[in-house]
């Protein structure tokens, strides 16, 4: 499994009292507590098979699995960065398995678990942090878009993209087409974000927001993005907002499938705030003692997404102990064949910088292409640079 | 064939393409009902539909956003915004997104999207509806950057903008909206991206675009009754630049003056004098001169005749080159 | 048997550049799986356990516990079951939050590779198709000939012939890509052959004969006429200018003359004219034919101008009348006609008076010959800044020295002597020579 490096003591206490465990949990719907009690709600349910139940389970595991992947090969040197979303499982995937086939994903860059879940080869969120291409992928075929590393800048390519949905008339009953787009907290600031929930609102887009916040945008708090919650702001635009357990795959699920359901018949644009932490640093190479503190963290261990949801499977006999190990098995040999790929991914030759610039180069270009090439072959192989 | 003023051709042009093209979309601040401020997409809401013909939000990232959204979907969205000077809040979405999403997916996404720009100065406004932003543009990879002298290179360009796979910038020189000209519809007779000889000469190469094409064939016919032959380049495409006519030129004349309304420093004055200087080296009789706005914010409209570029300031400028 | 691979200390995420080895986790000859954490390593902020990077057995460390270690260092070695993984490479780059950090920066050039008909001496043609790597584009196509159409040279060989006044077109290139060279210009200059660095260019004409016709015609005829009727002789007078110089200034200074070229020139022809006021017998001509010496009223004073097509001296005709703004006018219009070929055939006849400006050239003085039918011409030549006696002491003063020939049947020493004094008084003091008189 897993596991989050443990520091040692704070020598300075000034911190840690800075949040108390008897702190106010906020608004939000929530169907299974961190102890793994489920709870009912009067708007939202979830009713999936055994199978469905445990096959919850292992997306949450494979998930954590190839993010720690991602981290560990970034400590061996195979990769430049990695942004893990240790903490963010239940969000990704409850939100990713409440997509029908038809819908259409525009991620952030955080988003390995909904990729997961959607069936697709997660190679491409390696291939970018390794600095071999720059994540493109077939985004007609795939329904998923290219991660977006610009915050907030997605939110508008998936609002036009859901005005082309209704404007293709693919909106309506239960095979209607919705469009979803993730995003963090920091970037409910940018300005961006703010003409998306305009747009999808004016064009009454079949886009459901879906907002991560995990509590930080690198180092600065929510307090710093806005004065009254993402899930609240939306109602300023005229839709609705829901605020749901980030860490409650239950949940996240049934409140993803409803605003997905929603924009898919036509009643328009809503936004969801998973509300979920950020485990890891912002990316591998971020400080975050230089934010926050031990106890902070301990209490959102508390909350762990996969602990909780494991407790309650045991205890309504959903899966037992051949089923978990099982499960640790697959994922473990996904993470070898992973990382098998991930170094074996070649070096892009040089040509790569020029062939997709345009559909039709111009000749400029095209003189410059032959110039590159001509130079990286007249320099003797092996000599130092 | 049909005299026409640039915006009637603009205005045809964009009609044609939504006839034959049913992914072609326009969309802009008041571009619909209203027919826009300038009037180039005049009734064509009412001929074609509001999902057609699109008023946008007054929002510039989202116009160009969405306009990648649904051009992600398949549309061909044909964008307005509506001054030169309000296209900086999209300035993210255009060389961050419109320019690098193809390249980032390695060729496997297209984006035939083209961004109309009124630009230029000389028509006697406040503050930010005279810029010419064209370099910001030119200077970023991904792009196309392209502009129209007349209204029948309008009616053709928009029409090949618009059919190209790639995003097109498309400047549109306002102060000459309103000058007539013949435009057939009938056959195009340049590409997109290819430079025209306006007038032929072998005393000195004037190299305009835009706007600047009128002021150097006028400032020609002056210096014609003094007894010199300038030739004139129409540059009309900034970026990809067509270098061989204008190298061409300048072996035959040895001369070039680039005329520019944007501010010297670092506009496209700058690119051309060093690449030919580079490319034409020995045939330069004189160095490649400029004659270019101010390196000064556009200024007041009652400044505006000392800071454009204008016939004396070209001949002066032909004048100093015949001196070398 | 398996491999052996040695894993460096990696960096751990936070930017920093060592650390200390906390505990041991395996003992060498343990058996370890891919991402069991092998180690503990304490950094200044946190304690991390590194997981590791194979299956197989962990052989040695390169470090024992509370020992500190860079990151890139030796940490461990281990054994792996067949080919292991790649190493990453070996690189020394500090990760930072968004990639694997700057390399260090080279000072060493990279070695090109040496093969037969490799990267181009020669040039090629600009535009290349994309699959085949070709030689780098060079700016000119290729032209071994001479080529038809202007000459090619760069620029500081332009300079060079037009200082020693040779037609590029005229030379044979022998320079790289067609170009005329600097030793091909000074060889034309010289009249010589040029030693080729071809060595195969022979059979440039020792001589070359052009036609006698236009301006060069008319202007010999107008000379030999001239300088074989009219006895000349010429005075000089070396002045102090200052004056006029400053003068000069504050005229350039004043809105009148905005639009106006005010130059040493414009002075001296006003000066000119003031003169021929107070010495009118200048003005005239000798009608050899009616036995009449033909004194002017009207001062059509003529300016030499050089054209690309020869000497010409066109006249502004009853110049005396024209106020010192109109002459300025006059004077650029007249020279800018002239330099276009368009002087109309009106104003190069009737001349009375020319003033030929040898300064332009950086000339001193010289000894002008008369324009048919005009009895005196002056020559202006460079103001220098030069030491002079002014008020009593050596100065640094502007000063020029003025020459004006003349037809000696008229024109005696005398009247020549004052007429020129008047016009170096004119120029020393404007102001007062004015006021004195007009």
């Amino acid at each position: 499994m897993g596991s989050v490096d443990r520091p040692r003591p704070a020598k300075k206490t000034a911190k840690s009292r800075r949040k108390s465990a008897s702190a106010n949990e906020p608004e939000f719907v929530q169907l299974l507590t961190p102890e793994g009690q489920r709870r009912s709600h009067p708007d939202y349910d979830v009713n999936f098979t055994d199978e469905e139940y445990r096959g919850l389970y292992r997306d949450l595991v494979i998930t954590r699995e190839l993010d720690a992947q991602g981290t560990a090969l970034q400590r061996q040197g195979q990769l430049g960065l990695w942004p893990s979303l240790l903490g963010q499982e239940a969000a990704q995937v409850g939100s990713g398995r409440a997509l029908a086939p038809q819908d259409t994903v525009f991620p952030a860059y955080r988003e390995l678990g909904v990729q997961w879940c959607r069936g697709l080869d997660v190679i491409s969120a390696f291939s970018l942090f390794r600095g071999v291409d720059l994540g493109g992928r077939d985004t007609v075929a795939d329904r998923f878009q290219m991660y977006e590393i610009v915050i907030a800048s997605q939110t508008l390519h998936a609002a036009g993209y859901a005005m082309g949905v209704a404007k293709d008339g693919a909106v309506g009953g239960e095979d209607g087409e919705a469009v979803i787009v993730y995003h963090g907290d920091g970037a409910t600031a940018e300005g961006d974000f703010n003409e998306a929930l305009v747009w999808a609102g004016v064009f009454n887009a079949p886009l459901v927001f879906f907002c991560q916040n995990n509590q930080y945008a690198i180092s600065e708090p929510n307090a710093r993005q806005f004065r009254v919650p993402p899930y609240q702001r939306a109602g300023g635009f005229g839709m609705p907002g829901t605020r749901v357990d980030g860490n409650d795959v239950l949940a996240s699920y049934a409140v993803t499938k409803a605003a997905l359901d929603r924009a898919r018949t036509g009643e328009g644009p809503s936004l969801v705030e998973a509300f979920t932490y950020r485990m890891q640093p912002h990316t591998t190479s971020d400080d975050a003692t230089r934010y926050r503190d031990e106890a902070e963290l301990d209490y959102w261990r508390a909350k762990d997404p996969i602990l909780r949801y494991r407790s309650w499977l045991e205890a309504e006999s959903l899966a037992d102990a051949d089923y978990f190990a099982a499960v640790d098995q697959e994922a473990a040999a996904e993470v070898r064949e992973l990382r098998q790929r991930v170094m074996d991914l070649p070096d892009p030759d040089v040509t790569e910088m020029f062939d997709a610039v345009y559909v039709d180069p111009p000749a400029p270009l095209r003189a410059e292409r032959a110039e590159a090439v001509a130079f990286r072959a007249s320099l003797d192989e092996g000599s130092e640079s | 064939m049909a005299t026409m003023t640039m915006i009637k051709a603009l205005n045809t042009g964009l009609r044609h393409i939504l006839e034959e093209d049913d992914k072609a979309l326009i969309m802009g601040e008041d571009v619909g009902r209203l027919g826009g401020v300038f009037r180039v997409t005049d009734a064509l809401q009412k001929d074609f539909g509001a999902e057609r013909v699109i008023d946008t939000p007054l929002s510039e990232s989202g116009i160009i956003g969405t306009a990648i959204g649904l051009a992600l979907r398949g549309y061909r969205p044909i964008c307005e915004i509506q001054f030169d000077g309000f296209v900086y809040p999209a300035f993210d979405q255009l060389v961050s997104q419109l320019a690098k999403i193809p390249n980032r997916s390695g060729g496997r996404v297209r984006l035939p999207v083209v961004v109309r720009i009124p630009y230029g100065g000389g028509i006697g406004a406040i503050e930010h509806h005279s810029e010419s932003p064209e370099a910001y543009f030119a200077h970023t990879a991904g792009l196309k950057v392209v502009t129209c002298a007349d209204p029948s290179d309008a009616y053709w360009m928009i029409r090949q903008a618009a059919a190209s796979e790639d995003p097109v910038i498309f400047f549109e020189p306002k102060r000459r909206y309103h000058a007539k000209a013949e435009v057939d519809t009938a056959a195009a007779s340049l590409g997109l991206h290819e430079a025209r000889v306006a007038r032929t000469g072998t005393t000195a190469t004037l190299i305009a675009y835009g706007p600047t094409v009128d002021v150097a064939l006028n400032a020609a016919a002056a210096a014609a009754e003094e007894g010199l032959e300038l030739e004139v380049v129409d540059l009309r495409s900034l970026s990809p630049i067509d270098w061989e006519p204008l190298e061409a030129s300048l072996r035959k004349t040895g001369r070039a003056i680039v005329v520019h309304e944007a501010q010297g420093t670092l506009g496209m004055g700058s690119e051309l004098a060093a690449r030919l200087s580079e490319r034409c080296f020995y045939s330069l009789e004189a160095p490649v001169l400029r004659v270019t706005g101010y390196d000064v914010p556009y200024p007041a409209s009652r400044l505006e005749d000392d800071y454009l570029p204008n016939l004396d300031r070209v001949l002066d400028a032909v004048d100093r080159s015949l001196e070398y | 048997m398996g491999q052996q691979i040695t894993f460096n200390l990696p960096d751990l995420g936070e930017g920093l550049t060592e650390g200390e080895v906390a505990a041991w986790l395996v003992e060498p000859g343990g058996e370890v799986k891919l991402n069991q954490p092998f180690v503990e390593v304490e950094t200044a902020k946190a304690l991390v356990e590194v997981p590791s990077p194979y299956d197989g057995t962990l052989a040695e460390h390169h470090a024992s516990a509370g020992e500190t270690l860079d990151v890139g260092a030796p940490l461990a070695t281990f054994e792996v079951a067949g080919a292991g993984p790649e190493e990453p490479s070996g690189d020394k780059r500090t990760p930072n939050l968004v990639g694997y950090g700057a390399k260090e920066s080279g000072a060493k050039r990279r070695r090109r590779r040496r093969e037969a008909g490799a990267a181009s001496a020669a040039p090629s043609v600009p535009e290349v198709t994309p699959p085949a790597p070709a030689s780098p584009p060079v700016p000119e196509p290729p032209a071994p000939a001479a080529p038809a159409g202007p000459a090619l040279a760069k620029p500081p060989v332009r300079k060079l012939a037009k200082d020693l006044g040779v037609d590029l077109r005229q030379v044979t290139p022998t320079g790289p890509n067609g170009t005329v060279s600097r030793a091909d210009v000074e060889a034309a200059s010289a009249g010589r052959a040029p030693a080729s660095a071809q060595g195969e260019r022979s059979g440039v004409a020792a001589e070359e004969r052009l036609p006698i016709k236009g301006v060069r015609k008319l202007t010999a005829q107008n000379m030999v006429a001239s300088a074989f009727t009219a006895p000349h002789a010429t005075v000089f007078l070396t002045c102090d200018v200052t004056g006029m110089m400053t003068t000069l200034a504050e005229l350039k200074d004043r809105p009148e003359f905005a639009d106006v070229k005010v130059s040493p020139l414009l002075l001296v022809a006003k000066a000119v004219l003031l003169a021929c006021r107070r010495h009118p017998m200048i003005n005239a001509s000798w009608d050899e034919a009616a036995g009449e010496i033909v004194v002017k009223r009207d001062v059509n004073l003529g300016i030499a101008a050089a054209t690309p097509r020869g000497l010409v001296v066109p006249n502004i005709k009853a110049a005396q009348d024209l106020g010192l703004v109109e002459l300025a006018e006059a004077m650029g219009e007249l020279v800018r006609t002239a330099r276009e070929g368009k002087t109309p055939p009106a104003d190069m006849a009737g001349g009375t008076f020319s003033i030929t400006n040898v300064g332009v050239f950086g000339m001193d003085t010289g000894t002008p010959i008369l324009p048919p039918g005009e009895s005196a011409i002056l020559v202006f030549g460079a103001v220098r800044p030069q030491p002079w006696v002014h008020e009593g002491e050596i100065a640094v003063r502007q000063i020029t020295t003025l020459g004006l020939s003349f037809d000696h049947r008229l024109v005696d020493g005398e009247l020549g002597s004052r007429f020129l004094a008047d016009v170096g008084a004119f120029l020393e003091d404007p102001g007062t020579a004015l006021l004195a008189w007009t």
